[in-house]
């Protein structure tokens, strides 16, 4: 009898823990018209200035919904009106002038006027305020408001990717009154726009609710609210989708997206992605600065099978340095997998294989450091892997070192001297889109080569072709001369080869019916600004 | 036993400083640089110097060092760059989460973990005591984060009886609390069934059985009470990892505590938000070490007196 009671105890307490399961079938279904987004990052801070929204991209996914901005990016990244009704480009580039929307109010109520606009432009301009996106913002002077529905926006030279500065998600348009009432440190965690959702409650890091804002000027918001859940780990994401705990996930990791698939509730959603990725060359490497080598280490890299098998289809070989939605982009190449080509062309630049068939030239081995970080880029050590293993077989040795990836940006952005890879993973996000912005913060001449890099030429990159090129592609009175200028210098670069070129992966996000609307923009972003909800 | 309590904690502060000023030196020599990430990726040499000195990173180090310490006294735990100020109020914020955690996966080891081992030696080389032992043997196998998916997988997705994430009210618990205690319980049936088996043996209990008693109640009234001495050590040590557990399995279960920030924290190198971060759960961990040595003296009175 008393072992009895012993095992009943034992039996009551292990059931205790199951019992307030109860019989409560789905749970955490939404409110109806509210659309949860459970985000792969957090959003922390939501202000354009002071290092901008972050986490990123989802700081920015949220910007989306409660900021309008001057312009906005269509689905197809052109260019669209949003609180200016139309914008005009001065002949010589160096100004715009913009008609504004009348009769927009932020979410306090205060106007969205030509005064609110200037306020915000002369933030933005502000370097100790703004501490980031500072390439998009240096070139511009000065705001002049003409007449309370106009405004010129000045810049210091031809500036030809104004509008795609006015339409970056730093662009956002902030409410004056609300930095004045919570002062420029409290407006990120109390952030006030005159967008079509306005904060509802922040909790930075776990979770954002926004509802539908009654007084916006456009078309009326499609869901009564939107809550930002952040979500890390994947499977998590996709079992809360699959449940319907949420409406919409991002990041759907490519080997998981055929869970989803088999399930007629849940649409996949993909994109490729505006960021190439690539390895960095150090052109200051001997071996390196030969362009036979560069090309040779391309050839040697079966990067469409890498695309195919790694991510699973959900990835592409390039054919330019641009990825294929930036503006600009043209494809100017292939990428070839020919591993006797690149054993020819290293033989051709003096390269022998020696007694431990690692490539020689005058006693020096071609030993390769190849830096990745660990889950920064999509797959990046699985690829690092795979490219290593691909160019021992055609005699280079590439060493891996792995970095944290919170410290990866450190070790690629160093001055020469510190410089301690040969090969870099890195993918640069143009979160413009302008092809322009991209070339010209990889591959425009540092202008002191010992020191850091003035961008992100992280190699060392030189061509004064593609530097006039770049310059001409931001200045050119026409358009289709500046478009000209930036294919060129597209072909230039692809020629040049600083690059191991690889792979340019897509964007995957899932949403659930009955939400309908939701787009992934090439930019990373998951934009659930037109989504709607029934 | 008031005094030894009062003693117990005097002790903290200077451990607490310790622990500073090494949390201190560790994070001032993390490679990397502090100003350059918070000025962001594209920022300038001299936009570079500004940010540091805003942050006041340009001053000599025991000066940075002092200011640190005298503003944790005041509770000004430095300027975290994810939330553009003191990091404390979030941290308190998200406090009672991992607390709750926490004192849930104790308490269900309790509960579950004792009886279990008793049971097992009670029915030792029996059909009960295989059952169990053969679980302990699987619940320490299993790693929490990959328990958790499959407790997701099962109870969530399934057969659709829990959240699949978050905290929604109590329920929310359920998964979280079993993946980060599954281990712990496993430890402590294991332990608390050799222990038994032990005190089994002994003189006291041939006593009380020839006294009459049966063996249940021999168990319940002598033995246990001295299983108890060696159990809550292990849970007090296990305390940490329960600490340490918790990031995984918050992160895990999208659970909203300190753990789930640390590791958003790291992710965004807000090193003022680490440090702090760190520093709470050394502190829980003294804290709750003290509190093991508090509750050894209920459960074993000869410590009293030595």
């Amino acid at each position: 009898m008393r072992r009895r009671e012993f095992l009943m105890g034992a039996a009551g307490a292990a059931l205790l823990s199951t019992l307030p399961a109860g019989a409560i079938r789905a749970f955490a279904q939404n409110a109806a018209g509210v659309i949860t987004f459970g985000q792969s990052t957090s959003v922390l801070t939501l202000d354009p200035a002071h290092g901008a929204f972050t986490g990123y991209p989802g700081g920015y996914e949220a910007a989306l919904l409660l900021f309008d901005r001057l312009l906005d990016f269509d689905a197809d990244m052109k260019i669209v009106p949003q609180l200016a009704e139309s914008f005009t480009m001065s002949a010589d580039l160096k100004s715009c002038e913009l008609k504004l929307r009348s009769g927009v109010t932020f979410h306090d109520g205060t106007p969205c006027d030509a005064a609110a606009i200037k306020f915000n432009i002369e933030r933005m301009m502000n370097k100790e305020i703004n501490t980031t996106n500072r390439p998009l913002w240096d070139p511009i002077v000065g705001a002049d408001i003409v007449d309370d529905k106009t405004l010129v926006i000045r810049t210091s030279a031809p500036f030809a990717q104004l509008p795609n500065t006015l339409a970056h998600g730093s662009g956002a348009i902030v409410s004056p009154a609300a930095i004045e009432k919570f002062g420029e440190d409290g407006f990120a965690q109390n952030p006030v726009g005159a967008g079509p959702y306005m904060m509802e409650s922040f909790n930075a890091g776990q979770e954002l609710k926004l509802k539908a804002f009654d007084a916006y000027w456009g078309e009326k918001p499609g869901a009564s609210g939107v809550v930002f859940r952040f979500i890390a780990e994947p499977a998590t994401r996709i079992n809360a989708l699959t449940t319907g705990a949420v409406d919409v996930i991002d990041s759907v990791p490519v080997q998981l997206v055929s869970q989803l698939e088999g399930n007629a509730d849940i649409e996949v959603v993909r994109r490729p992605g505006l960021r190439p990725i690539g390895l960095a060359l150090n052109l200051t490497h001997p071996a390196l600065s030969d362009v036979k080598v560069r090309k040779a280490l391309n050839l040697a890299v079966p990067v469409a099978t890498i695309a195919e098998k790694v991510f699973f289809g959900f990835a592409k070989a390039p054919d330019s340095p641009l990825a294929f939605d930036a503006i600009g982009h043209k494809s100017v190449g292939e990428t070839v997998f020919d591993q006797e080509q690149a054993k020819a062309l290293l033989a051709e630049a003096g390269y022998n294989p020696g007694s431990d068939g690692v490539l020689e030239k005058d006693g020096a081995k071609l030993t390769l450091k190849l830096y990745a970080p660990e889950g920064l880029f999509p797959g990046d050590v699985a690829v690092a892997e795979i490219v290593a293993a691909s160019l021992k077989q055609v005699g280079v040795d590439a060493q891996i070192t792995k970095i944290e990836k919170g410290a990866y940006w450190d070790h690629l952005r160093q001055d020469k001297a510190n410089l301690a890879w040969d090969l870099a993973m890195f993918g640069f996000n143009p979160s413009n889109a302008s092809g322009t912005y991209h070339l010209a913060s990889l591959f425009k001449s540092n202008a002191d080569d010992n020191a850091k890099p003035d961008v992100w030429n992280v190699g060392r990159y030189h061509n004064a072709e593609v530097d006039e090129l770049l310059v001409a592609a931001d200045s050119a009175p026409e358009e289709s001369a500046r478009l000209e200028a930036l294919g060129k210098a597209q072909e230039l670069i692809w020629a040049d080869a600083p690059y191991l070129w690889l792979q340019i992966n897509e964007n995957v996000s899932a949403v659930r019916k009955p939400v309908t609307g939701v787009s992934v923009m090439p930019i990373v972003f998951t934009n659930l600004r037109n989504a709607a909800k029934a | 036993m008031i005094r030894f309590v009062a003693r117990r904690f005097a002790t903290i502060p200077l451990v607490v400083l310790g622990v500073v000023t090494i949390l201190f030196i560790i994070f001032k020599s993390v490679p990397g640089d502090e100003a350059a990430f918070v000025a962001g990726a594209t920022a300038t040499q001299a936009e570079i110097e500004a940010v540091r000195v805003q942050l006041g990173l340009d001053q000599p180090l025991i000066e940075q060092y002092v200011r640190h310490v005298s503003g944790l006294l005041v509770g000004d735990f430095g300027y975290s760059t994810t939330f553009r100020g003191n990091p404390l109020p979030h941290i308190i914020n998200r406090l009672p989460a991992t607390l709750a955690l926490a004192a849930a996966a104790i308490g269900l080891t309790i509960v579950v973990g004792i009886p279990a081992g008793v049971v097992a030696a009670a029915y030792r080389n029996r059909l009960p005591d295989y059952l169990i032992s053969l679980s302990v043997v699987g619940l320490l196998a299993i790693p929490n984060f990959w328990l958790g998916m499959l407790l997701i997988a099962w109870l969530s997705v399934d057969l659709g009886l829990l959240p699949s994430f978050g905290s929604s009210g109590p329920v929310s618990l359920v998964i979280p609390t079993l993946a980060l205690a599954a281990r712990l319980i496993a430890l402590v049936a294991r332990m608390t069934r050799g222990v038994v088996i032990e005190e089994l043996r002994k003189d006291y209990v041939r006593t009380a059985r020839a006294k009459g008693l049966s063996k249940g109640l021999a168990l319940r009234r002598h033995v246990l009470r001295n299983v108890m001495i060696p159990t809550v050590t292990v849970i007090g040590l296990q305390a940490g990892y329960l600490l340490g557990g918790s990031v995984v399995v918050e992160r895990l279960c999208a659970w909203p505590g300190i753990g789930d920030l640390l590791l958003t924290a790291v992710s965004v190198r807000d090193y003022t938000l680490v440090q702090a971060i760190v520093l709470i759960f050394v502190v829980s961990f003294l804290t709750i070490n003290i509190a093991v040595e508090v509750i050894y003296r209920f459960v074993n009175p000869r410590l009293r007196y030595a």
